[in-house]
């Protein structure tokens, strides 16, 4: 069953006509991540020094720093976590493969361990 | 296939292809920054508020040295990185000659038998109910899922190239010259490419089919194959 907010399959939103932020992995939320820390970043300079001129590049220049930010630790983290379902879904065909088995690797450290004793 | 109207990448059946969707979706993000700089310099312009006197020369000459260098960096070295990745020697288990010709495909599994055949588009008039147009043949390259397969390309007379988008695979066919690539399916299916080098009036017509079958059907085709 469709939970609510759930977006049309294939539908896409294309950022200046190339980025597609809501089918590609963490786009999204490096956009909106930029635009909350550029708002932040320049409503703060303002408030600090009240020049609206140079807060309205520290705004600019805090969108794509927290944008850029946010996607290379987002693309990281998405990177490290396919490895570990890689070698998850590896480990879960070797133990389905092999239990039992003589090439168990249980079975040879139980082995090992009543030869010691 | 590609849908009408497509745009963009078809899915990825490869890990290839996989990775160079990865490298496209960032390298999208690096040019919406870029753009997103460059719009609001352009409003700054074009509202007058920005001329050749707003910033000190050498500020603005250590600032256009650096922020390229680092969008350089941004890209070049995913890049780099997948285009080593896609010449890894890898042992492939299959190896597949394609020879293009004017225009159809010919096809050589050398490796445990000897089996050659041509591929020539389904033409439209013939063309079953359901099937795509322009992209069918009548016989298909087989490969087994999830084994690498390398593919020697060349070609009979003119230039052509052996190209899957979904695979990740584009190789010219260059008459007197060997070129190889080798590609993973990574999951059973049917993927279709277009010859992709203008090579005559039939440039269009000459389509490649593969298809990927678990490696207990491909071991049982190649076991009824003539010897």
């Amino acid at each position: 069953m469709a939970g609510e907010g759930d977006s049309e399959p294939g539908k896409s939103f294309k950022l200046l006509g190339f980025l597609d932020v809501q089918n590609v992995p963490c786009a999204r939320d490096s956009v909106l991540y930029g635009s909350l820390g550029s708002l932040v970043m320049g409503l703060g300079h303002f408030l600090a020094t009240s020049r609206v001129r140079r807060s309205c590049d520290v705004a600019v220049g805090g969108f794509i720093s927290t944008m850029l930010g946010y996607w290379f630790y987002c693309r990281y983290t998405l990177a490290h976590q396919r490895i570990q379902q890689r070698m998850l879904k590896e480990g879960m065909r070797n133990r389905a493969l092999f239990e039992g088995s003589y090439l168990d690797p249980e079975k040879k450290q139980t082995g090992s361990e009543r030869s010691d004793s | 296939m590609a849908n009408h109207s497509q745009l963009g990448f078809q899915d990825a059946s490869s890990p290839i292809m996989e990775e160079l969707m990865r490298f496209h979706d960032h390298a999208m993000m690096v040019a919406l920054a870029i753009c997103s700089l460059v719009l609001y310099l352009l409003t700054l312009t074009l509202t007058g508020k920005l001329s050749s006197n707003t910033v000190n020369a050498q500020v603005i000459e250590i600032i256009w040295t650096i922020l390229p260098a680092a969008v350089l960096i941004m890209l070049a070295l995913p890049s780099l990185r997948i285009l080593y990745m896609m010449d890894e020697v890898n042992e492939p288990n299959l190896t597949l000659k394609a020879i293009g010709h004017q225009w159809y495909w010919t096809y050589e599994y050398t490796d445990f038998k000897d089996l050659t055949f041509d591929s020539y588009m389904t033409p439209t008039t013939d063309l079953p109910l359901g099937h795509f147009r322009l992209l069918e043949t009548d016989h298909r390259v087989i490969v087994p899922t999830r084994s690498t397969v390398r593919v020697i390309v060349t070609a009979d007379d003119v230039l052509h190239s052996w190209a899957i988008p979904s695979l990740g695979v584009k190789t010219d066919a260059i008459p007197g010259r060997l070129n190889q690539t080798s590609f993973s399916a990574s999951r059973p299916g049917v993927f279709y490419g277009q010859c992709s080098e203008i090579c005559g009036a039939n440039h269009s017509f000459m389509p490649i089919v593969v298809e990927s079958v678990p490696l207990a059907n491909f071991e049982s085709w190649s076991s009824t194959l003539p010897s």
